[in-house]
């Protein structure tokens, strides 16, 4: 505990906050978009708040970044312990980010709030899991940007790529917008599987190829 | 004497490419250079005594405790110095915050004796002056002191160096010297380096690397008596030479297998490590 009280401000400061602005403003101006149509209805509105929840999502996957990462290699004080203060430092900011959001939807067009809300949490637990995923898999310091880049084009094939049956992307009055939503909360669930996995550091290594002389 | 770390058969491969290859080194106190080429497996195996990547096989302790433990590493890295090849900072902290910072994760919690841990280990690299200065307004050279003050947070009883010369101009140079030097009495210290002459100048111990295998192993006059009777000095290029040169003074310097009657002249560590890297195999013109 006191650890965790001593990394606060520090950690607080190292954290990508030119990144999560940038995104959080990018995504504020889309959403406000339905405010400034006068055609705007629910389904424009949906849109509207997936597409912020991505540039916000985009914003996330530097927040694992550390510039010092290889000076603090070999610290007792280990990786999942410092990237969960990292998130749970992020966290009210990308709550309040979140309702200021959906705030700006207005009243009469607002998608359900819970639903909207898992879609949001999964696209951000992805983008946390493929971000702690690239520190667990690569020596990179700061893969951020290489995450954000994975992130948006998974969104855009998967807009484009996946299949009905399994769709995820449906309007709030098509009839599956409920099993949609059951199959949100699997990505979700997944996320956070691949998030578990990938933060603790291994004690070894697992060996897929046959080696050969340096 | 006790070894402080005490290596058994390590390996370790980056996709088909063996980095280390069955590397067993017993380590004690005072400083260790680690030498070799390019790709020899110096950071590899750098790292994996660092506990910041594991290896894929083989065994080690430090200071007594096996990382191959979560509860082992946890114990290593408590008494442990890491300086990486390219220590990585955030620019915006002062020299102090950020040493205070690692000083943190090292677990220091106690606030008062950790600000004057971080003082004593930035005044021990001749940074006390500058401690509130951010660190993008440091020089080359301040900066990898700011690097190896964080690794000597704590007193760790084992200190890992990876290439901290390099980059640095002769001035600086001499001023590293001296810090290592001062930091591996009482601690064991690895000092990989491609500087013969802070092995020449440092170590008491030195180690050869290439192609993931150790090839040398031995004190700094034994390096060097590997070339001896090696050396030879001649008015043109010998062409029989693995390695030849012209000096200052005009004439060439070889250093392989001499013809009869060679000027022989005494060898340097350099000429001892070249032909090290020679006898394993090893392209001496690119080494």
């Amino acid at each position: 505990m006191r650890l965790t009280g001593a990394l606060l401000v520090p950690v607080l400061r190292t954290l990508p906050w030119r990144a999560l602005g940038a995104a959080g403003a990018v995504g504020l101006l889309i959403v406000s978009m339905a405010r400034l149509t006068d055609e705007a209805d629910e389904m424009l509105a949906l849109n509207l708040l997936r597409a912020a929840a991505l540039a916000f999502a985009l914003g996330l996957a530097f927040v694992l970044d550390d510039p010092a990462r290889h000076t603090t290699a070999a610290v007792p004080t280990r990786r999942p312990a410092r990237h969960a203060l990292r998130v749970a430092l992020v966290a009210p900011v990308t709550a309040a980010w979140w309702t200021a959001a959906l705030l700006l939807v207005p009243d009469g067009i607002r998608p359900p709030v819970g639903d909207v809300t898992l879609e949001a949490g999964a696209a951000f637990t992805l983008a946390l899991a493929a971000a702690s995923a690239a520190i667990r898999l690569t020596q990179a310091a700061e893969p951020g940007q290489a995450v954000a880049g994975a992130v948006l084009t998974t969104a855009v094939l998967g807009l484009l790529l996946w299949p009905g049956r399994w769709e995820l992307f449906v309007g709030t009055q098509d009839p599956k917008w409920a099993a949609a939503h059951d199959r949100w909360g699997m990505v979700l669930v997944g996320a956070v599987v691949v998030w578990g996995v990938c933060g603790p550091e291994p004690l070894r290594r697992r060996v897929f190829l046959k080696p050969t002389r340096a | 004497m006790t070894p402080t770390v005490s290596a058994e058969g390590l390996s370790l491969h980056y996709g088909g490419t063996r980095a280390l290859d069955d590397v067993s080194l017993r380590l004690t106190r005072g400083v260790t250079g680690l030498l070799g080429p390019n790709g020899a497996g110096k950071t590899t195996l750098l790292r994996v005594l660092a506990t910041a990547v594991p290896a894929d096989r083989g065994a080690f302790t430090v200071l007594g405790n096996d990382p191959g433990t979560a509860r082992g590493r946890q114990e290593v890295r408590r008494r442990l110095g890491y300086l990486p090849q390219t220590p990585g900072f955030h620019p915006d902290f002062t020299a102090f915050e950020f040493v205070d910072y690692v000083a943190i994760l090292k677990e220091l919690t106690d606030r008062g004796a950790r600000h004057r841990e971080v003082r004593r280990v930035l005044d021990e690299v001749d940074l006390g002056d500058v401690r509130g200065k951010r660190i993008k307004k440091l020089s080359g050279g301040m900066r990898q002191r700011v690097a190896l003050a964080a690794s000597l947070v704590g007193d760790p009883g084992f200190l890992v160096l990876d290439e901290p010369t390099v980059g640095l101009d002769p001035e600086q140079r001499m001023r590293f010297r001296e810090l290592i030097a001062r930091a591996g009495e009482g601690r064991t210290v690895l000092l990989s380096t491609h500087q013969t002459e802070d092995v020449a100048m440092l170590c008491h111990r030195v180690v050869v690397m290439a192609g993931g295998r150790i090839r040398f192993d031995g004190t700094p006059a034994e390096l060097t008596a590997v070339a001896a009777g090696r050396v030879w000095n001649s008015a043109e290029r010998d062409p029989g030479a693995k390695a030849g040169w012209r000096t200052g003074t005009g004439s060439f310097r070889n250093v392989g297998n001499p013809p009869a009657g060679a000027d022989l002249t005494d060898p340097t560590l350099e000429d001892g490590y070249l032909l090290t890297l020679d006898d394993a195999g090893v392209e001496v013109a690119a080494a």
